[in-house]
């Protein structure tokens, strides 16, 4: 893929000095830094470096004490959860959170769920428009399906999925929103070589088919520095870079606290 | 779905506990009296009030599919349903109206249950949201009395209970018990259905699983709460409609949701049919072990038949017969 030619809009996402605390233990320390319409950027950063609590923030799972999100155009102190689904923020999480008796298909239906507009009266008789609602989101949901290459596990419960595949139909629910902002939150740990593969491939491709921005946590260092646009470093709650991943690679305060040493 | 051969053992065995016992009971012994009209007219009762433990059990399976919490009021939930509902007509409101407005107080409830005490606890453990079902439990036992009066109530909904069907006038079956089979039947049809092929059912069973990632992709928690507790009351409500009118409505209706319990057991708590599956067998394996087994041993197997019949299960087959095997991986 040319580089290139991807569009790499404004700022979509802009975080300023944001500090979240857990009573005495400070989990993210001023941390600024803005998230550009279609790129890829990549949060890294030793284990407990915030970088989940980071996402957290972003989708309104945690609210911080100080700082502000401005999220297109429109600055607030903290995200709500429903309003972040709402508007178009979509994520995964590092410990897969699917919801493990429901199909394949069934777990990225929910992802839908948004778009769906039937009221419960409608639902509960289901018959006539409920129907054709489901129809039509079902159709959406095989694009997706096909896209992950996972059609032959569609009507499997996701708990008999192997970790590689729950990993993606984490990826496909989240897709299934639709969103315009995509958190990925280490979606390779635990994955070998072939499958890291797979999952760059898909991500790049989410990038550039749908010009769906993406903030990606990762530690598998060569996939940050081939995937990402930019790149933040995190340290104990602080910020200690923030660049492309060239100029993040060289730098020497990131060398020393985290690239330098074996992982 | 995919026979397990358990599950073929366990049919096995019932078939043999239920027919060839009381068969060769009849045969061998001059107490006990068997012929095959006789031996079916005991299992279609028995099959029928099975259904009624069925509707009890359903409220449970609710619940404990859509929150993941054994929901320990659903007996105080049918006791405060049957008496509003008896309390209601008393107050001159036809029955029909009566019914609409019992089920808007049992909305009411649910909005209440919900922002009083489910909306403080978002993300405990399962445990800790159990022992906030049994406060529940013991403030509506105490709430509906105190409104309604705790003396017993009859409430008659006008069909008889004579016998009305017969086949080949060898078997007798009683009106009343057809006519909640068929109420049972198509809450179970509609519930299935609602569950598994509409959006509101899969965001139910999402929250179960996972309320953090349900809330990421835009479930909101408090609605689906709300939702499941008022299908668990109008559950509640159809089960002390037909509970209330065998045995008036009373105190008592808040302890059968005790028999609720091996038909949870047997079914799996998280299957709806299996919630049906398991009431009929309990209610006619109760029913045959009183009339041609019980003879042999003095009587009284009624009472405690089902709760033996659970222990066995847990022993074998812990997830029910149709509940999702639970795997733990480390």
């Amino acid at each position: 893929m040319d580089m290139n030619e991807r569009k790499i809009g404004d700022v979509i996402l802009a975080l300023d000095n944001i500090s979240l605390s857990f009573g005495a233990m400070k989990v993210l320390d001023d941390i600024s830094f803005d998230v550009r319409q279609g790129e890829i950027r990549s949060i890294i950063g030793p284990n407990g470096a915030g970088k989940s609590s980071m996402l957290n923030v972003i989708n309104g799972f945690y609210h911080p004490q100080e700082g502000s999100i401005t999220f297109r155009g429109e600055k607030r102190k903290e995200m709500d959860v429903h309003k972040a689904a709402a508007s178009g923020i979509a994520r995964t999480f590092q410990n897969i959170a699917l919801f493990k008796g429901m199909s394949t298909l069934d777990n990225i239906m929910t992802g839908r769920n948004l778009k769906m507009k039937c009221n419960i009266f409608q639902q509960a008789w289901y018959w006539g428009k409920a129907q054709k609602e489901e129809i039509e989101h079902r159709q959406k949901v095989e694009e997706i399906i096909d896209f992950l290459e996972i059609q032959n596990i569609r009507k499997t419960p996701v708990g008999r999925l192997p970790y590689g595949f729950q990993k993606r139909v984490e990826l496909g629910r989240a897709l299934a929103a639709e969103p315009d902002i995509l958190l990925l939150d280490e979606p390779m740990a635990g994955m070998n070589v072939e499958e890291k593969e797979d999952m760059s491939r898909f991500i790049l491709d989410i990038n550039d088919e749908f010009g769906t921005t993406i903030i990606l946590i990762e530690h598998d260092m060569g996939v940050v520095m081939d995937l990402s646009d930019r790149v933040v470093v995190l340290d104990y709650g602080l910020q200690l870079a923030d660049g492309p991943p060239d100029e993040v690679r060289s730098n020497q305060t990131v060398i020393d606290a985290y690239l330098g040493v074996s992982h | 779905m995919r026979i397990e051969r358990d599950i073929i053992y366990i049919i096995l065995a019932f078939i043999v506990l239920m027919v060839v016992v009381p068969w060769t009971a009849g045969q061998l012994s001059d107490q006990i009296f068997f012929n095959w009209p006789f031996f079916f007219e005991v299992a279609i009762g028995g099959l029928l009030s099975g259904v009624m433990y069925s509707l009890i059990a359903l409220g449970f399976v609710l619940i404990f599919k859509a929150s993941g919490v054994f929901n320990f009021s659903q007996g105080a939930i049918v006791l405060f349903a049957a008496l509003t509902l008896v309390g209601l007509h008393g107050l001159g409101l036809p029955m029909w109206l009566a019914i609409v407005a019992t089920m808007g107080v049992m909305f009411l409830l649910a909005v209440s249950i919900e922002r009083l005490v489910l909306s403080k606890l978002v993300n405990q453990e399962p445990i800790i949201l159990f022992m906030a079902t049994i406060g529940i439990a013991y403030f509506l036992d105490g709430f509906g009395q105190t409104l309604w009066g705790s003396e017993v109530k009859v409430l008659n909904l006008g069909i008889s209970e004579a016998p009305g069907f017969y086949f080949d006038g060898l078997i007798l079956i009683n009106d009343f018990d057809l006519f909640a089979a068929g109420i049972a039947a198509v809450m179970v049809v509609g519930l299935a259905i609602f569950f598994q092929y509409t959006r509101i059912g899969r965001a139910l069973r999402a929250v179960a699983d996972d309320h953090q990632a349900a809330l990421s992709v835009g479930i909101p928690l408090k609605h689906i709460w709300i939702i499941v507790w008022t299908v668990a009351g109008l559950v509640g409500l159809v089960a002390g409609i037909m509970w209330g009118s065998k045995m008036g409505v009373q105190f008592a209706l808040s302890l059968i949701a005790l028999k609720a319990l091996p038909v949870l057991i047997l079914g799996g708590f998280t299957s709806v049919p299996g919630a049906i599956i398991g009431g009929l067998i309990i209610g006619a394996g109760e029913k045959l072990a009183e009339v041609f087994l019980a003879p042999m041993i003095g009587g009284g197997i009624e009472e405690w038949f089902a709760y033996m019949l659970a222990l066995a299960f847990l022993v074998f087959r812990p997830q029910g017969l149709f509940g999702e095997k639970i795997i733990e991986r480390v």
